[in-house]
């Protein structure tokens, strides 16, 4: 399955886009540093959301309106880190697709995306009921705790992302290692 | 008692990103690479990977045993490259140089670069300021 998509980052690889982004002499940094910006403004908000639906601070402000001030704010700094993290993986797509990092960070964001999604289906609708409260009911608090924990690990896994541990150039390493980053072992490089 | 809780999870996570970063500097060097195991090669550079987030010179080096061994040598980015004085083109295959720096952690044949020396005595400072690398200012050698 993961082999099948390797040959379509190959390609992407040698665009001139991509050669270009990789090559470049500011465009790279700039993007880069981009996306750490915007990592502040999203995890930023998250967080004191979070914290807020933990029940830790701001216990005076309404629930519904530390959302209606943060949400745009969380949004625009996600449309940020999506576009120049893609920007980032598309500088070097194979390395960052056969990256066991960048690959957990993805399974982290999809488990973040429905933990979010279910807040907002689930618990999130009977708001009036504990608007007001100083602590919220539990499952708002699971809710807070279970994103924090996630948005943690998001961004750690992509800081390890530039570490080169489990590299496919690196062989040999397990075969657990090899099947889970895609990597076909052949002779090391070096 | 919850903000006693808050201000403690905030101070051990304070007192967290301290050890981490005095583990491993403000950079990847002391992660991948071994500042006890400097290298020193005399080589014939290969190819030349003028890319980010590291640009990679890869050298021909022969053995005292007559074996040619293909190494990588990491050095700065492009930007970092360039205001140091190369270009895409300073490192062509084909030209001989020294190079040292210190070796890979994995025993993979790689190393972080520090000072190149062309045949004609020029030195140029491969690495990225401020990697945690050790540097010692050798006579001839760049400042900074």
């Amino acid at each position: 399955m993961g082999t099948s998509l390797l040959p379509f980052f190959q390609r992407l690889a040698d665009s001139p886009w991509s050669i270009g982004l990789h090559e470049s002499q500011y465009a790279y940094p700039i993007v880069e540093s981009i996306h750490v910006w915007s990592l502040c403004l999203f995890f930023g908000t998250v967080v004191m959301f979070d914290l807020r639906l933990l029940g830790w601070i701001m216990r005076s402000v309404p629930i519904s309106e530390v959302v209606g001030r943060l949400r745009p704010w969380t949004i625009a700094g996600f449309v940020i880190m999506v576009i120049s993290g893609s920007l980032l993986f598309f500088a070097i797509p194979v390395r960052s697709y056969q990256n066991i990092f960048f690959r957990a960070k993805m399974i982290l964001l999809v488990i973040a995306g429905l933990n979010m999604w279910l807040f907002h289906a689930r618990v999130y609708p009977k708001v009036i009921e504990w608007d007001a409260a100083g602590i919220p009911p539990k499952s708002a608090r699971v809710a807070g705790a279970v994103s924090l924990v996630l948005w943690s690990c998001i961004l750690f896994s992509g800081r390890m992302i530039a570490y080169n541990w489990f590299d496919c150039d690196r062989q040999p390493q397990s075969a657990l290692i090899n099947f889970l980053t895609s990597c076909i072992p052949t002779e090391p490089a070096f | 008692m919850r903000t006693k809780l808050a201000i403690a999870v905030c101070v051990f996570g304070v007192a967290l990103a301290g050890w981490a970063s005095s583990v491993s500097a403000h950079h990847a060097f002391a992660a991948e690479f071994d500042a006890n195991k400097p290298v020193n090669f005399k080589g014939t550079i290969t190819k030349m990977e003028w890319v980010n987030p590291h640009a990679w010179v890869h050298v021909a080096v022969k053995n005292p045993n007559g074996m040619v061994e293909n190494w990588a040598i990491e050095a700065g980015t492009p930007n970092v490259l360039f205001r140091r004085g190369f270009t895409r083109d300073t490192l062509k295959p084909g030209i001989e140089i020294v190079v040292d720096g210190y070796r890979a952690k994995d025993g993979s044949r790689r190393a972080n670069g520090r000072d190149l020396t062309f045949a004609d005595g020029r030195k140029l400072f491969l690495g990225s300021s401020g990697t945690g690398a050790p540097y010692e200012l050798r006579s001839g050698g760049q400042q900074k």
